[in-house]
């Protein structure tokens, strides 16, 4: 209830496409790879920082941890594979052998192989997403708002604390 | 720009950052105490108390006061304990995960505390199950005679099969050679032929060339039958060589084995043997321990955190380690004095290097105890060094400890022999040395001015009391061997010889009577070998004395006769062919 609330509102509301797409990508980023790193620090600084939505990063940040139950073996085969490489040891070494290296803890398999996958889906992610807020809001959202169970959600007094707290 | 920004999300997200830095630092004091307790207790594999943590940040440095490491064997003390451990740590490294300690000061070690309560133990450690010395003196369970010699490994039985099995082989042998020996009819012959060839007067050259024919066959053969005799005669000797010390032992062996066996008849033998070990090896192993501690202590130590490297798996995912390429070591304490307390007095040790790397630092870790005269003893000096590498431990230790006064320690506290050291002064060398893990060494202690009190319970355990109570001087030596973490002591001193003479005139008739029995049947079991024994011995010598004689007759007939025949012979012929050719030349 709180989740479809949450979703409706941002959906709803007057940001920009682009705004909900990075927050979408950022959490699944965030969600795919583990929580502790240097990279989750690098993310949540973004997602303050920059004017990304939060609704839709959290959201997406929820179902994407989900997510990780069932991919976490094969990513972290992805970074097994990439960390015993023979013709990437001498990068690796080096790197395990510097600050910056160890601060970003690449040497986990599922670390790097999460944070690999994540890289590669973020640009599909936030093209695709952006495209499907666009088209939401054009085709969609008129008749969502119809549906009884839409109605009874917004009239609901979380949804209208939500509404509050956003504007 | 400032719709791309989020201005109150920058200070939302120091203030995040903060809070948790804020929350990190106000509990690194408690992070620390349950690292290093986690940490500690995974490698001694029992529970591990730090009473109080806290740190300062220029220079980063860490104090731990009141560490309690518990000691696996006996939860009920401590392994060691330390007041106060203060140590300067490199920042910079840490976040390569590496720590350098430059400065560490460890002050109030102890050994073998008593602890409050008893500590949690997460790894069993071999026990020492003292209630085997209880056995060993309960006089309930002695021996039968027929056990004792069933059980034991008597040299009599040996010697027994050996001489034996040494009997059977030679006389073999000597049978074999003896038959192919010329009989007495062959030498009459070779007599009668001789005569007949001797006797017969040649009258020209064929006659003679015939017999010199005959008389070389003849000398073939005999001399064929005197090899045969002469290799008897060898074989006899090396049999009679064979069987001399095997019959001295055979007849020796029944003595040694009643010495052997006196004391599982006394007492036990275990009991008399290790009497010195009983007495005085739990607080001489215990000494060990304090000189031995860098070995059995620190290296271990040092050797777990380097495998914990490799042991470190995540739920999901692993760690992959890759080639240290950096110049420091995983860990190092460069500098560090460590004060012992021992009996209200402080033993300052220095050490340098200790870390788990040497060949990285290209250097060992040393340590040096020069400890001056105190009220406990003269002097005490111990230097020491180690160097750990993929292959094991390497080090070498020396020690020398002179005059350390000892006053009311407890020896043995058992049911049926209680012993206490009222004074005494103790003077104790030695040097130790590891390669490749395996220890070697030797040591001796040396106890004068001693004044013991005993007491024992039953007849054994009072004769043990009173022999110790009558002691004024010790001299005790000790080898040390075994692995690294787990040492063996063996002890020894002229105390097992006093007390088993002790143990032997004390004994009861009941005793004494199987003591008899004992020393009849070993003497029983030697009579039959040793019977069967004298009458093959007897057959070798006639046989040796018949060969003798045969030998010398045919080397007479050989060297005599024979000779001064052929050459007789021979100058009569050469006489004749003169006298010849004379005629034909001048007549």
């Amino acid at each position: 209830m709180s989740l479809l609330a949450k979703l409706l509102k941002a959906l709803n509301s007057d940001a920009s496409p682009w705004q909900l797409a990075f927050g979408i990508m950022l959490g699944m980023m965030m969600g795919l790879t583990p929580f502790i790193g240097l990279h989750s620090l690098i993310i949540v600084f973004v997602v303050l920082f920059f004017r990304v939505n939060l609704t839709t990063f959290l959201l997406a940040y929820a179902l994407f941890s989900g997510l990780t139950l069932l991919l976490n073996p094969l990513m972290a085969n992805i970074g097994e594979f990439l960390l015993v490489a023979s013709d990437l040891n001498e990068l690796w070494t080096s790197l395990y052998n510097s600050t910056f290296g160890q601060l970003t803890q690449f040497y986990h398999t599922l670390t790097l192989g999460s944070l690999l996958c994540s890289l590669i889906l973020a640009p599909f992610i936030l093209v695709s997403s952006k495209i499907l807020v666009v088209q939401y809001r054009v085709r969609f959202m008129l008749w969502v708002n119809k549906l009884k169970i839409v109605q009874f959600v917004k009239g609901s007094s979380l949804y209208q604390l939500y509404q509050a707290v956003g504007e | 720009m400032h719709k791309i920004i989020r201005w109150p999300g920058l200070i939302a997200f120091f203030v995040i950052t903060s809070l948790i830095s804020a929350i990190l630092i106000l509990f690194l004091d408690f992070w620390i105490k349950l690292a290093v307790e986690k940490g500690l207790a995974s490698t001694t594999g029992a529970e591990v108390n730090i009473a109080q943590v806290s740190h300062t940040f220029s220079p980063f440095g860490v104090t731990l006061k009141g560490i309690q490491l518990t000691d696996p064997a006996t939860p009920g003390q401590n392994q060691v304990q330390a007041d106060e451990v203060a140590a300067q740590i490199e920042l910079g490294p840490l976040l390569l995960r590496k720590v350098i300690i430059n400065d560490l000061k460890v002050k109030g070690v102890q050994f073998a505390q008593p602890r409050e309560s008893e500590g949690a133990v997460y790894r069993s450690a071999a026990s020492v199950i003292k209630e085997k010395f209880q056995q060993t003196f309960d006089p309930q369970n002695l021996p039968s005679v027929d056990d004792i010699l069933a059980q034991s490994q008597l040299k009599t039985t040996k010697a027994i099969a050996q001489t034996q099995a040494a009997y059977t082989k030679n006389s073999k042998v000597l049978a074999e050679k003896y038959a192919q020996l010329p009989s007495k009819d062959s030498l009459e012959n070779y007599k009668k032929r001789l005569a007949a060839i001797t006797s017969t007067d040649y009258k020209n050259p064929l006659e003679l060339a015939k017999a010199k024919e005959e008389f070389d066959t003849l000398r073939q053969q005999i001399n064929t039958d005197k090899a045969k005799l002469t290799d008897f005669k060898d074989a006899v000797s090396a049999a009679k060589s064979d069987m001399a010390p095997r019959l001295a032992e055979l007849k020796s062996a029944p003595g040694q084995d009643y010495d052997q066996l006196q004391g599982l008849i006394a007492a036990d033998e275990v009991a008399i043997k290790d009497v010195t070990t009983m007495v005085f090896g739990d607080k001489a192993g215990e000494f060990s321990q304090y000189v031995l501690a860098a070995y059995e202590l620190a290296a271990p130590m040092l050797a777990s955190s380097k495998e914990g490297k490799l042991a470190e798996q995540a739920y999901d995912g692993r760690w992959i380690a890759f080639d240290d390429t950096t110049p420091l070591p995983d860990f190092l304490i460069r500098n560090a004095d460590i004060s012992l307390k021992w009996r209200n007095e402080s033993v300052l040790s220095v050490w340098h290097d200790i870390t788990n790397e040497h060949d990285k630092i290209g250097r060992p870790t040393t340590f040096k105890v020069d400890s001056s005269a105190s009220s406990l003893w003269q002097s005490l000096k111990l230097n020491g060094d180690f160097w750990l590498n993929d292959s094991g431990v390497k080090a070498y230790q020396d020690w020398n400890l002179q005059g350390l006064a000892l006053t009311d320690v407890s020896l043995l506290d058992q049911k049926k022999l209680s012993s206490k050291l009222l004074k005494g002064l103790l003077s104790s060398s030695g040097k130790a040395s590891i390669n490749k893990n395996v220890i070697s060494g030797s040591s001796n202690a040396a106890l004068s001015q001693l004044q013991l009190m005993a007491t024992g319970s039953n007849h054994l355990t009072k004769v043990i009391a009173e022999t110790l109570s009558g002691l004024s001087n010790l001299t005790i030596n000790s080898d040390i061997s075994g692995i690294l973490g787990a040492m063996d002591l063996r002890f020894s001193s002229d105390l097992d010889k006093q007390l088993t003479s002790a143990i032997l005139s004390n004994l009861s008739p009941e005793k004494s009577s199987k003591l008899a029995d004992l020393k009849h049947k070993l003497n029983a079991k030697t009579e039959g070998t040793l019977g069967v024994s004298d009458e093959e011995m007897s057959q070798w010598l006639d046989w040796e004395k018949l060969a003798d004689g045969d030998l010398g007759t045919v080397q007479k007939l050989l060297d005599a006769k024979l000779n001064s025949v052929v050459d007789d012979k021979k100058d009569e012929l050469k006489e004749k062919l003169k006298n010849k050719l004379k005629g034909q030349l001048f007549g």
